[in-house]
């Protein structure tokens, strides 16, 4: 589904390059769940942006779902990503002036969804997630475990492939944690969505059926479970 | 998507509801003072345009040179020959009406059965008046309204103040008691647009001059319907032609008469004559107050681009959201763009409100009668819908490209998010709005310095206490016996007439023969008639020679102008011009447009016309056929009754003449009506402007101290005092303010130069005028910053840090 080759990204700081990420190759079959670790700074977070194409690397070969990534333009690629893409944070994003339903209706918006289906989208998802009686409130009126159920949903509204979540449960207890990662595997299994997450938990990282190990910028090291 | 950005935009603002207020405020204050100012201007723009044929319609000036000095005067008023010649002998010329000023020089009594009235709106005007001027008639007909020698057409609040609701036509007016006019016809009231505006309009075949054609009297204004087609310049040219012929056997060239026409339309805001019939506009105030109109809608959407950009910073995290989610870049422009346009909708609102209810006031600052029914309705919408798209655009635009610009990368990085933006353009802004405020403080100050001076500047004249009671053309005997009952009253020190008002005189005389003297001899001088108490009730000082005596008023009683023997006071400047000193002037021989007589005395030079011009020569002379003034000078003690007193004798020598007084000092003070008008008009821009900065530089405070919470929070925890850190946050904002003073005060220096510049007698510009102006701004700007900086600095530091 998508191909990394050579891929780095470095900054200039003064006269020198640091690599954050360096000389990275990856492929990612469809229906995989990925987890990637790695100690704090070693480039986990800019990997999985230069995935979900939020951010460009400095050089390498990008292709996914048959494109080529790293000659699109931004709107093409905007497009691509819009259509295959799902993103979830440790800090959640919620937009704090939309309420629950407000906030998992924000991407139909962006692609064009008509009123009437948005309606049905969010009220199957809101069902799904088992938060229809929240759809009012504000991310505020929340607790961190379910604005990140509600991340996620917002995540999965449009349907996407791929799944990308940067430490999802960094800011739940493990018991929220355990449920996200319950629902995550559930997609993968049964949705048949692929998923590529960050985390510092070795134990969420089984979940996966794959670990990655960053160190310094490349692949230390990865484990098929 | 238009609702959903709707939707969220009016959240976002109900959730930002004190920077959603001062935008809002800000903007509905700018945009009230805009539909303000452009209704008066739209105004002015439009004067006369209201007449069907006003493209066709000219009217005659008179240029006049002086024969001492070459000076050109232009005069609105022209004799009463040209209209009835020129209709007949210019193929040119289609129709052609003269207008006299009835109540011009005095208000005339005009009487309906037990009713009697002081009217100052009285023309006369030639029977096709109506043919060519478009007044709408609510009874009678622009046809026939003038077929009667006798026809009176009165406007439509005339007639409800006479008659009520009965038929005003067929009834007659007795006006001052000599003509009695039949009233032909009703019209709406005269537009406030008009240069010919009247409450009653008679058949200038009353006149005893209408039989006669005079070239060398002016008391008339000329009016000419040119034929379709006809070029002004062309028409101009044949008049020229015409009368040069006329006259060509009359001395010099150059003074002969010399007409010029002005298109209708351009009378108003164009026209450099003398005496117009109401009081005309310029170009260049027109100019001055678009401009004003435009800095402070200007001003208003600084504020709203600079809290809205502000804004960002707390907007960061939702564009970066929006960006993973999809949105792009023109989305969100649009998004903000709506934010903006919501705003604006509501300020345009809020403003046009506050102009409604502002304008009754606003009215009576500019001395004309407007509102929005003012205006055409379409073209009111359309500006509305024009003033709606550009501050949309102009306050929305920035923001909305600087906001929709963030990269969704940021917000990943973590919390913090973008920048605040572009902090010099905010700051370039705050820096314009005060310099734009100093500016109107500075005129402020100055404007307010020299109507002070005016008002107290020792003219030569003693004003004080002096009541004025228009008496226009009564007789000797009469004005005599009442000064002789007057003065009897204890509190009344003396009484005294005099040709017209004594702070503004206008006579223009020439003296052409002076015993022996050396200077010029066609010297133009300005002179008036006065009782011969004069110079003793006005307190003016005499240099040499004597006042008048009761001789000197015996001597020019006499009805045949041959056996007068005048008496003169002149002025020191008069005496100098002749070329002599004050002492051997007194007892010389002059003779001045046919008035010989000696010179009595020699007054100090005193100003008898505004202090917008020199103190000219001037001739004060007995003379006893015609005075407009009474003057009585009173103690001041016990005014109400000395007044009462007055107004009994007044009632028992002219039963049939309202009682009307007033002082000297009023008098005065209208000579300087447009300069007072200008000087109020400066302090309320100085408020409004000194409001819109502050609400701008409020907004930006708050945003800046909320920005700052965290590192003023750890400076506490390391020792920072309340006042230190007060300091940090004013000093940043200070700093503006005193640039912005430093760019504007050179600036207001020049534009208040110019100003004084129109008044001879003027005050100095003094260095403490900028460094006033200059606290007064900082201290406002240190109050508003206060506001939010005391708020910060006191704040528990614990919890701003945990917030973190
Ligand atoms: N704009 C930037 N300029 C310079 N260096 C940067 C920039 N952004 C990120 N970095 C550096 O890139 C490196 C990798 O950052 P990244 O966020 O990918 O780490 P991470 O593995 O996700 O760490 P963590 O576990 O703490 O989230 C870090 O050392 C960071 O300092
Ligand atoms: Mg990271």
């Amino acid at each position: 589904m998508l191909s990394l080759q050579h891929i780095s990204k470095f900054y200039q700081a003064g006269g020198t390059r640091n690599f954050v990420i360096n000389d990275i190759s990856l492929e990612v079959e469809a229906g995989e769940f990925i987890s990637i670790m790695g100690p704090s700074g070693s480039g986990k977070s800019t990997l999985l942006n230069i995935i979900g194409m939020l951010d460009e690397p400095s050089s390498g070969y990008h292709y996914f779902a048959g494109e080529t990534v790293h000659q699109l333009k931004d709107k093409q690629r905007s497009a691509l990503y819009k259509k295959f893409i799902g993103f979830v944070f440790q800090a959640y994003h919620l937009i704090d002036e939309l309420t629950v339903y407000e906030n998992i209706e924000t991407p139909l918006i962006y692609q064009d969804f008509k009123s009437a289906e948005r309606k049905a989208m969010v009220a199957d998802m809101l069902d799904r997630f088992q938060i229809v009686g929240k759809k009012d409130l504000f991310p505020a009126q929340l607790s961190g475990g379910q604005q990140q159920l509600v991340g996620i949903a917002r995540a999965l509204i449009a349907g996407p492939k791929l799944l990308l979540a940067d430490e999802p449960t960094g800011n739940l207890n493990s018991k929220q944690g355990e449920e996200i990662m319950q629902l995550f595997k559930k997609l993968n299994k049964e949705d048949g969505v692929t998923i590529i997450q960050v985390t510092h938990s070795e134990k969420n990282a089984e979940y996966g059926s794959r670990i990655i190990n960053l160190l310094d910028g490349r692949i230390e090291s990865s484990k098929q479970l | 998507m238009i609702k959903n950005y709707l939707k969220t935009a009016w959240r976002f603002l109900l959730q930002n509801k004190l920077t959603s207020l001062i935008s809002l405020t800000g903007l509905a204050i700018g945009v009230g003072c805009f539909l303000l100012l452009s209704t008066y201007i739209m105004n002015e723009l439009r004067y006369d345009r209201f007449n069907d044929k006003a493209d066709r319609i000219v009217r005659l000036v008179q240029h006049i040179k002086s024969t001492n000095n070459n000076e050109e005067i232009i005069n609105a008023i022209t004799p009463s020959a040209p209209v009835p010649v020129f209709k007949q002998a210019l193929p040119e010329i289609a129709d052609g009406a003269r207008i006299f000023n009835y109540s011009g020089y005095k208000p005339a009594t005009v009487q309906y059965s037990d009713k009697l009235f002081n009217e100052r709106n009285i023309l006369m005007a030639d029977e096709s008046f109506f043919k060519i001027f478009s007044f709408d008639f609510l009874e009678g007909n622009s046809l026939t309204a003038f077929n009667q020698i006798n026809s009176v057409v009165i406007s439509a609040s005339t007639a409800k103040k006479y008659f009520g609701n009965d038929d005003p036509i067929g009834k007659i007016l007795k006006v001052n008691n000599v003509n009695s006019m039949l009233i032909t016809g009703v019209i709406k009231d005269v537009p406030a647009y008009s240069q010919i505006k009247f409450d009653l309009i008679g058949n200038y075949a009353m006149l005893s001059r209408s039989k006669t054609r005079k070239w060398d009297s002016a008391n008339d204004y000329s009016y000419f319907l040119l034929k379709p087609g006809t070029k002004v310049k062309s028409a101009e040219q044949k008049i020229n032609a015409y009368t040069d012929n006329l006259f060509k056997n009359d001395g010099d060239k150059d003074h002969r008469l010399q007409f010029t026409l002005e298109p209708l339309t351009r009378v108003h805001l164009y026209s450099k004559a003398n005496d117009n019939l109401v009081p005309a506009g310029n170009i260049r105030d027109i100019y001055i107050l678009s401009s004003v109109a435009l800095i402070l809608l200007l001003l208003a959407c600084v504020n709203f681009l600079n809290l809205f950009s502000a804004k960002s910073i707390e907007r960061a995290h939702e564009v970066g959201v929006r960006k993973v989610m999809g949105a792009l870049r023109g989305q969100l422009f649009i998004q903000f763009l709506t934010e903006a346009a919501i705003i604006t909708l509501c300020a345009i609102m809020t403003g046009t409100m506050l102009a409604w209810l502002i304008f009754p006031w606003f009215s009576n600052l500019i001395g004309h009668q407007l509102g929005f029914q003012t205006w055409d309705i379409n073209v009111l919408v359309l500006l509305l819908i024009g003033i709606f798209v550009s501050v949309t655009l102009l306050a929305g635009t920035y923001p909305s490209l600087y906001l929709s610009a963030f990269k969704a990368i940021i917000i990943l990085r973590g919390k913090s998010g973008g920048n605040a933006g572009n902090s010099t353009l905010r700051k370039s802004l705050v820096v314009f709005q005060f310099a734009v405020s100093v500016f109107f403080i500075i005129g402020t100050i100055v404007a307010a310095g020299q109507m002070d001076y005016i008002q107290h500047l020792d003219t030569g004249v003693n004003r004080s206490n002096v009541i004025v009671l228009d008496i226009g053309g009564a007789s000797y005997n009469k004005i005599q016996a009442l000064r002789t009952a007057l003065i009897q009253q204890p509190d009344i020190k003396n009484v005294s007439a005099s040709y017209d008002s004594p702070v503004n005189i206008a006579g223009g005389y020439t003296i052409d023969k002076a015993e022996g003297a050396t200077g010029n001899l066609n010297m133009m001088v300005t002179g008036i008639p006065v009782e011969r108490n004069f110079i003793n009730t006005l307190g003016i000082k005499l240099i040499a020679g004597n006042d008048f005596t009761l001789g000197d008023e015996q001597r020019v009683l006499d009805t045949n102008y041959q056996k007068r023997v005048y008496s003169f006071i002149l002025n020191e400047s008069a005496v100098k011009s002749l070329g002599w000193k004050p002492n051997d002037a007194i007892g010389k021989q002059i003779s001045m447009n046919g008035r010989q007589g000696e010179i009595r005395g020699v007054a100090s030079d005193f100003n008898f016309a505004s202090l917008h011009q020199k103190i000219t020569p001037i001739a004060i002379f007995p003379e006893y056929d015609y005075f407009g003034k009474l003057l009585v000078k009173v103690s001041g003690k016990d005014m109400l009754n000395t007044t009462n007193g007055i107004e009994r004798d007044w009632k028992s020598f002219f039963p049939d003449s309202p009682f009307d007084m007033h002082f000297l000092d009023q008098e005065y003070d209208e000579l300087y009506q447009n300069d007072q008008r200008a000087s109020d008009i400066l302090i309320v821009f100085a408020f409004i402007t000194i409001f819109l900065s502050c609400l701008g530089l409020f907004g930006l405070v708050i945003f800046s101290t909320r920005q700052r919470t965290r590192e003023i929070g750890i400076r506490k925890v390391l020792g920072a005092s309340i006042t230190s850190i007060l300091g940090i946050i004013s000093w940043d904002f200070l700093r503006l303010v005193g640039l912005a003073i430093i760019i504007s005060s050179p600036i207001a220096y020049y534009a208040m130069s110019k100003w004084l510049q129109g008044f001879v007698y003027r005050i100095n510009m003094q260095w403490w005028v900028f460094v006033l102006a200059g606290s007064v701004a900082m201290l406002i700007a240190f109050i508003t910053i206060s506001f939010q900086s005391v708020k910060a600095a006191i704040a528990n530091p614990v919890k701003s840090l945990r917030n973190e």
